[in-house]
């Protein structure tokens, strides 16, 4: 004990107080009413995040109390068959028949045919052109309105240069552009930020792919040196596509899910 | 430098730290933003939200980090005392984690600003705003572990007793249970848990005691034994970390009864092993529990391990103090030889402080300054210092017990003690004569001296002057009654009835007089009106009649007073009784100084009623022409204004055509005159 835990030195030399027990058996007691005294208080904000919170611990409790009983309970214990388990007498047979295999390859030629972009996303919302785009104002009375600034985010390479401002029809401002993008591959589960190399296809139009737009349901480009994933050849990939899962401009970051 | 660790801030749990700081944002920012608004406010609604939850988590974090000391910038006795107890590593670990998490949530801001400048909608920026705070909360949320550790260090933290490692210090040491606890709780106060197992002490503990008017701090430290320093646990580590670093006298403990369950043999084995710790340091070797076995009845053996750890302490390595080394010994629990130890610790660590101090650069500039003056004798004859004859006579009878002073201290005890007896002051007075002590001494007041108005017998002069005035009284009483037995009345009772009668008629009248001035309300002069006559007493009948009494024919004055009387408006037109003349009026009006009536030529039309024009001519001037020309002058004032179509002061003019407090601020309901 160090020197300055003087509770714990006065309980230790002299004990508690008489009626510590009580005392705490009655607060104990109390609780349930305090808290709903509390919970009927609250309101709003305050309210919702309590009854959450006690949401959850009563689930915890129930969960824990229902392990305690488990462990009293009586119970016959149950081997599952594994799946893909076969009888002793089936064992040596050949599993997997011809007609299966060939099912499958058509099956899997069907699918390449029926679209190289079979995508997370197939669908996405048509943005409109004046959603998309800014009018803005130019020229010496400001009469002018041919130029365009994208309000969406947009990839820009990095050997970009702008044109002469004074010919300049669409600006993408750099305040909205990204570089780098958060990539989950779908069969690791885990997520990558990773290097953008290009805007592969906007669903919007061929302009906007062109432009850069990067939106929900773009396929994007995307560096992937660092997963070190090989081909079947054996070669690295480092470039692969990616789709674009939210709202970049909405939420400050791009989010995709990897195209395997 | 004071090492007070008591002043740390609580950290928060993560859950909570986001608790606060969320709803701190949302305290102190503004809630209501409409869609409608212009954009840029609602972009600045929301960039403001985003900024000041990234000061608030800034100024906290960095209260946090600021608060924390830096294990390399204090003392290195506590910097290594942290070490042994919160590992030093892990404990930079969490500040630095803390520090990065400050920097990024900091960069996440200044993105997320970026952002919210391009924002077109309120959607969008609410969006962008949420994200915002959520990401930094995210990150926060991932280091709720080093807030929970650097929780728990701040409460032991704060804990720690106060050690200050630059002032005396005694440091006690030895195996467990020798008695280490004891003697502390012998010399100080702290009132150090005591009990008869080993590692009772689990961390070090701090006193304070006196010794030659000096404030001592007195360490006690946790046992420690014998074993290599990668062995040690945490307990004993805390022991070495002061001996290592704390410039103190150490105090070493052995228990010569070996109650403690370590032999003198280990004992002083462990003395060896750590006798590196004790270079440069004043070292004292104390012997405890003499009361079960004393010095000398130790095997000869155990004597030569206790004199071989002397022979150490007086090794070249120790400072020596004195070539008679003495072996202080002591028991705790008689009490006997404590203080003989505490005396020899504390001698010893202030002669190692005073030779430190002169063998370093400082003080040899403060003794460059210094000159002790030694004058040389000049000649072989001796001046002692010259002590008056009767001192010394006094100094020889004191001495002897001859002469006995007596105190008023004495004197108070013997004449009844405190509050009975009453101190002579006057004995001591300084005059030149002694018979002088005593004499009264007068009392000025006001530069009059109060003896000379004392009159001793006041009270009976006072007596015989009241007895004097009361005699006074009764006579004046008595002489009265005499002049009025002499001053009886003369007059017959037809005389009284008619003095009774003028004595009433002028009672009457005075009251009458009064009661018509109250009622005109103490107007000085009487008005002609019914107000100073409510009760219709002025008629001409009794006119009549009153003057009549006096033998005077009432006729002309009863008429002129007729005539007099207010004309009522609003009379019908009548014959008029001008055309008759009133002949017999004539010198009534005339004593009146009155005007004639007009009196119209023509008998067929009747005098129209003239309008009534005020009796003053003048209106507040002397006379007519005095009216007539202030007119003149006044029209000839506005001519000129006139010709030049001036406004003049009859002109209707607006002096202000915006009075301020009409058209400032806003309009409400009622609000049409004061704003």
């Amino acid at each position: 004990m160090p020197q300055n835990e003087h509770i714990e030195l006065f309980q230790k030399r002299y004990g508690r107080r008489l009626d510590y027990y009580e005392k705490k058996r009655k607060k104990e007691a109390r609780e349930p009413h305090k808290r709903s005294a509390v919970a009927k208080k609250l309101i709003g904000l305050k309210a919702k995040l309590y009854a959450k919170k006690r949401h959850s611990e009563k689930i915890t409790m129930k969960k824990t109390i229902q392990q305690h009983s488990e462990r009293t309970n009586k119970h016959k214990v149950e081997e599952e068959a594994a799946p893909g388990a076969i009888p002793a007498y089936l064992l040596d047979r050949e599993q997997t028949s011809r007609a299966k295999v060939l099912s499958n390859t058509i099956k899997q030629k069907r699918k390449e045919k029926a679209g190289k972009w079979e995508v997370p996303l197939p669908k996405v919302r048509p943005i409109a052109e004046d959603e998309m785009f800014r009018v803005m104002r130019s020229g010496k009375r400001q009469k002018k309105s041919w130029k365009r600034m994208i309000t969406k985010a947009t990839f820009v390479g990095p050997g970009f240069t702008r044109k002469p401002p004074k010919y300049e029809r669409f600006i993408r401002p750099s305040g909205l552009r990204f570089t780098k993008a958060h990539i989950t591959h779908p069969e690791l589960k885990c997520t990558f930020q990773l290097d953008i190399l290009g805007v592969k296809k906007n669903p919007n139009g061929p302009m906007y792919s062109s432009l850069g737009v990067l939106t929900k349901g773009t396929v994007i480009e995307v560096n992937v040196s660092e997963l070190g994933l090989v081909t079947p050849g054996g070669k690295v990939v480092w470039g692969k596509y990616a789709q674009i899962t939210n709202n970049p401009e909405n939420d400050g970051c791009v989010n995709g899910v990897l195209l395997v | 430098m004071q090492y007070n660790f008591k002043k740390i801030t609580t950290v928060p749990t993560a859950k909570d730290f986001i608790d606060v700081v969320l709803s701190r944002t949302q305290r102190q920012t503004p809630t209501v933003v409409h869609r409608g608004y212009a954009i840029t406010r609602i972009r600045q609604f929301y960039m403001r939200k985003v900024k000041y939850t990234q000061t608030s988590w800034n100024e906290k974090l960095s209260k946090i980090l600021e608060d924390f000391p830096r294990v390399d910038d204090i003392h290195p006795f506590y910097s290594d005392l942290l070490n042994v107890l919160y590992d030093k590593d892990h404990y930079k670990l969490a500040l630095g984690q803390l520090n990065t998490a400050k920097n990024i949530i900091d960069k996440i801001a200044k993105d997320y600003v970026k952002l919210l400048k391009y924002g077109d909608s309120l959607y969008r920026c609410k969006q962008l705003k949420r994200a915002a705070l959520g990401r930094m909360c995210t990150i926060m949320k991932k280091h709720a572990a080093s807030l929970a550790y650097l929780e728990q260090v701040r409460q032991h933290m704060s804990r720690l007793p106060s050690i200050d490692p630059n002032t005396r210090t005694i440091l006690v040491c030895g195996y467990p249970n020798v008695g280490k606890s004891s003697f502390m709780n012998k010399v100080t106060r702290a009132d150090v848990e005591v009990q008869p197992y080993a590692f009772t002490t689990k961390s070090i503990y701090v006193g304070h005691t006196d010794y030659k008017y000096l404030r001592w701090q007195v360490l006690d430290t946790p046992g420690i034994l014998d074993r290599p320093l990668e062995e040690r646990n945490t307990i004993e580590m805390q022991s070495i970390t002061a001996m290592a670093h704390l410039r103190a006298v150490v105090l070493y403990i052995v228990d010569a009864s070996e109650q403690c369950g370590y032999t003198i043999k280990q004992q002083a084995d462990l003395f060896h092993s750590i006798k590196p710790l004790f270079a440069n340091k004043p070292l004292v070797i104390a012997v405890n529990k003499v009361d079960v076995r004393k010095l000398e009845d130790l095997k000869p053996e155990d004597a030569a391990l206790i004199a071989g750890m002397r022979a150490a302490v007086r090794g070249p390595a120790a400072l020596t103090l004195g070539e008679e080394e003495e072996l202080p010994c002591m028991s705790t629990l008689s009490e006997e030889g404590v203080m003989e130890v505490k005396r020899v610790c504390c001698d010893k660590l202030l002669a190692a402080r005073v030779e430190q101090k002169l063998a370093s650069r400082r003080a040899g500039e403060v003794l460059n300054r210094l000159h002790v003056a030694q004058p040389k004798p000049r000649d072989n004859i001796s001046r002692p210092a010259v002590i008056p004859h009767s001192v010394a006579i006094n100094k020889a009878k004191k001495a002897s017990g001859e002469l006995k002073i007596v105190t008023e201290k004495m004197l108070q005890e013997e004449n009844g003690g405190a509050g009975v007896y009453n101190a002579d002051l006057r004995k001591n007075y300084l005059l030149d004569n002694d018979d002088w002590k005593y004499d009264i001494m007068p009392e000025i007041y006001n530069g009059k001296n109060v003896a000379d108005f004392i009159d001793p017998e006041i009270d009976e002069r006072l007596a015989e002057l009241e007895r004097e005035e009361e005699e006074l009284e009764a006579k004046f009483q008595e002489d009265k009654a005499a002049a009025e037995m002499e001053m009886e009345p003369d007059l017959d009772d037809e005389e009284k009835e008619l003095l009774g009668q003028v004595r009433a008629r002028r009672a009457k009248l005075v009251s009458e007089h009064r009661r018509k001035k109250s009622v005109a309300n103490n107007v000085p002069t009487m008005r002609r009106d019914r107000t100073s006559d409510p009760e219709r007493r002025l008629t001409t009948t009794r006119m009549k009649e009153s003057l009549g009494a006096m033998g005077i024919d009432t006729t002309l004055a009863v008429a002129r007073a007729r005539s007099a009387s207010a004309v009522r408006e609003g009379r019908k037109r009548s014959r008029s009784l001008a055309g008759n003349g009133g002949d017999e009026d004539v010198d009534a009006m005339d004593a009146d100084g009155e005007e004639k009536p007009r009196v119209h030529s023509s008998k067929s039309r009747s005098v129209s009623v003239a309008r009534r024009t005020s009796k003053s001519k003048g209106a507040g001037l002397r006379d007519e022409s005095e009216k007539m020309r202030a007119q003149k002058l006044a029209d000839k004032a506005q001519r000129k204004m006139n010709k030049r179509a001036k406004t003049g002061e009859a002109d209707r003019v607006i002096i202000t055509k915006m009075p301020k407090h009409l058209f400032s601020g806003k309009r409400g309901n009622g609000k049409t005159d004061r704003r």
